[in-house]
This record gives structure tokens, C-alpha cells and sequence, in this order.
């Protein structure tokens, strides 16, 4: 009901910046490794290397970017308090993701919640953007194929495709079994490919 | 479960993996909200106990208490200290930067909790705003006022004796220290401060 008001893609921004994510393993480990030892410039280092990204997940994840930036912070904050139980030999990417997915999952049932309440009322049409076309309209229709997928295969369709992670490193970040996980990704997929078609068919 | 490549995966994939534009003003808040949980976690190492044992301290002290024992030493030992260098450092230091800062950029005044007036001069600012440990560095919480013929902002705040980090934010997204106040080592996160001490040992 409230879907395309709620659920727009966020790509629509602007071009990208210029390439935020970290380009090699060794510094990052390096930053981790000092902000472990209380260097607040490489935890700044880390929040600047990673916040694109992590606000990437979290707009496919939630409805607004302003939910989404909340997210962000709050995994960051709990990071920071985190880092000194933050075993090195674990990989800190999912280490990452983990604290940043069970956020959004949080967020996202509070919102449900609100939806809930909300949906009953009159939900106002988004006006339509000027310089709406057909690419535009297929983007947020993809947007809402995303944004009705169960949360776990959502979740485990954007680590995979879109954050590029392993299965194993998925594994490390959600908790989940590798054949869980590979089977939530086939299902997304599975039913985006079929809006996929039927937009591509109206 | 094999993953060939299927073009309509990657199609899917192609749209939502631009990175979205970072708004500074976000990141900016992050960086308080951190800073912000380094403070919490430093008043909780400076206390000499921490605030859950003084809880179970209390608790204990109220049972010794009804039992008919006396526990002025806990109860002493568990009363919150406050959190600043006060406690840490000798009176004579402590003497000589309160007058550096009441010279500078803050002006203790008399009485506890007392009140600091911050001056910034910033003619062509169109907001400036305090952020500092004692308002959980949020900025909206202390906007400065400005003076519009001199261009000097000001804000007058009720703080308690002690050590305060803190910095001016201007327009949002500009972090300046107090340019006549003593910087803060421990300026969080490359981000500048500067130190006021407040009240006397």
C-alpha cells in the first residue's frame, strides 16, 4: 500500500563517489588493528573507509535513508565499544556486517510495527518526479521486488550480489549455515527474476 | 545449489550497487556519537567504582544499614566523583588554566554549577552551535547567539566545576576549536577541541 512511497531506491542520489571501500586487505587490517589500540584517527579511518557501503546495505534494507544513516551510526558506536572483545584472527568485514544486519533487522520490525499503524490512515501518492521514464519506473520496481522479499533472503541477496561477500564470510556475518544462506539467495533471486519479467512484460 | 551467471541476477545487482552520496553532516554525527560513548566509557574508568558495583555497593550498604551496621566508609566510597581532572591534578595547575581559559575563550563565574559565556568571532556564519562532553556533544543542544554588528557569537552555559572538552560548530559541518582557548590533546577523532576548566579545587 504505502511501497513506492516507502521503498524508492536510493540510487537515484547521484553518481557514485568515487570509490569509498578499502583497496587492500593488508590496510585494513592495519587500521583495525590501531583502532583496537585506541587510535581514534584510524577509527575515523575505518568509519571513512567503510560508512558508504555499510549506508548502501542499510537503504536496501530500510525505507528511508534517515533510518538507514541511524543504523549506520549505531553499528559504528557499537563497534567502538565493541572493538576490544574483537577477536583479529576474525575477518572485520563481517565482524561488521554482523553488528550492522541485526540493526537494520531491529530497525525493520520497528517499522513494521509503525506500518502497521500507519497503513489504516490515508497514504498519500508520491507525485511523480519530473523526468520520469521508464527506466525510472523499472528501478522502483525493483525496489519494491526488494523491498518484499522476506528480510533474511533481502538480507542475504544484497551480502551476496551487491557486498560481494563470501558465503562463508555471509555465514560469519548472520549466523546462518552456508546451504541456509545459498538457499536464501536462490529464493530471492528466484522471485526477482520473476518481477523482473513481468515488468518487463507491461 | 551452483551459481551460474544469470543476466537478470546481474542486472538486479548492477542498479543497487551504486554507493549512495555520504552526507558530511551524518559522518560528523557518527563521529560525536563515538566520541560521545569514549567519554561515557572514560567517567566510568575514572570512578573509582564502577556504576554497576556501586550499585550492588548500595544495595549492600542499605542491607548493612537495615541490619544495624554502620557503612559511612562505602557509602562514602560509592557517592559518584565527578568526572573531570579536578580530582586528578595538583590545585596550583588547576589554578593557572582556569585563568587561561577565563582569559580566553570561556569566563568562569562564580557559584557551582556555574556559568561560561563562549565567544566566537564569525562574521560570515550563518549558525554556530557548542558541542562539547557536558551536552553529549550534540550541537543542537547549545546554539550560539550572534551579535550581529561585531560578528561575535556567544553562549552563555551552566556547566559543573570541572574539565570539559569542547568545540564550535559552524555552519553544521565545520568543527573549529576555541581559537583562545588551550587545544585538547584528545581532540576526538582528528576532529579539534579545546579544554575549559570550570570552578576552582
Amino acid at each position: 500500500m504505502n511501497g513506492p512511497r516507502r521503498f524508492a531506491l536510493h540510487t537515484r542520489d547521484g553518481p557514485s563517489p568515487p570509490a569509498a571501500e578499502p583497496s587492500n586487505g593488508a590496510a585494513r587490517s592495519v587500521l583495525v588493528h590501531a583502532a583496537r589500540s585506541g587510535d581514534v584517527r584510524a577509527f575515523a579511518g575505518l568509519v571513512d573507509a567503510y560508512y558508504a557501503r555499510c549506508l548502501r546495505f542499510a537503504m536496501h534494507m530500510l525505507a528511508s535513508r534517515r533510518d538507514a544513516e541511524e543504523a549506520v551510526q549505531d553499528t559504528f558506536v557499537r563497534v567502538y565499544k565493541a572493538l576490544p572483545k574483537y577477536e583479529e584472527r576474525e575477518a572485520f568485514e563481517p565482524w561488521l556486517f554482523r553488528i550492522l544486519a541485526n540493526r537494520c533487522r531491529s530497525a525493520g520490525s520497528r517499522e513494521r510495527r509503525h506500518a502497521e499503524v500507519v497503513e489504516y490512515g490515508e497514504v498519500p501518492e508520491r507525485p511523480t518526479p519530473p523526468g520520469h521514464d521508464d527506466a525510472v519506473a523499472w528501478r522502483e520496481e525493483i525496489g519494491l521486488a526488494l523491498a518484499s522479499l522476506p528480510t533474511d533472503q533481502r538480507e542475504a541477496f544484497l551480502m551476496r550480489h551487491v557486498e560481494d561477500l563470501s558465503y562463508e564470510n555471509m555465514s560469519a556475518a548472520t549466523g546462518a549455515g552456508v546451504s541456509a544462506l545459498k538457499m536464501r539467495v536462490k529464493r530471492a533471486c528466484d522471485a526477482l527474476r520473476i518481477r523482473l519479467k513481468e515488468v518487463d512484460r507491461e | 545449489m551452483s551459481e551460474a551467471h544469470d543476466p537478470a541476477i546481474e542486472r538486479i545487482a548492477e542498479l543497487l550497487r551504486p554507493l549512495p552520496q555520504v552526507r558530511p553532516e551524518a559522518v560528523a554525527g557518527l563521529l560525536v556519537a563515538v566520541a560521545a560513548e569514549r567519554e561515557r566509557g572514560r567517567e566510568d574508568s575514572r570512578s573509582a567504582v564502577s556504576p554497576r558495583m556501586r550499585r550492588w555497593i548500595i544495595r549492600g550498604v542499605g542491607a548493612a544499614l537495615a541490619a544495624g551496621l554502620a557503612g559511612v566508609v562505602l557509602l562514602r566510597d560509592a557517592s559518584p566523583r565527578i568526572p573531570s581532572a579536578i580530582g586528578e591534578r595538583g590545585g596550583a595547575t588547576i589554578a593557572r588554566r582556569v585563568s587561561l581559559v577565563a582569559g580566553g575563550g570561556a569566563t568562569a563565574v562564580a557559584g557551582a554549577p556555574q556559568e561560561v559565556q563562549l565567544l566566537l568571532r564569525a562574521p560570515s556564519a550563518s549558525r554556530v552551535q557548542v558541542a562539547g562532553d557536558f551536552n553529549g556533544w550534540n550541537p543542537h543542544e547549545a546554539p550560539m547567539s550572534r551579535d550581529s554588528a561585531s560578528g561575535l557569537w556567544s553562549a552563555r552555559l551552566t556547566l559543573r566545576p570541572g574539565r570539559h572538552v569542547y568545540a564550535f560548530v559552524v555552519d553544521d559541518t565545520l568543527w573549529v576549536p576555541d581559537p583562545r582557548a588551550p587545544a585538547a590533546r584528545d581532540a576526538d577523532f582528528g576532529r579539534p577541541g579545546s579544554v575549559m576548566l570550570v570552578g576552582r579545587p
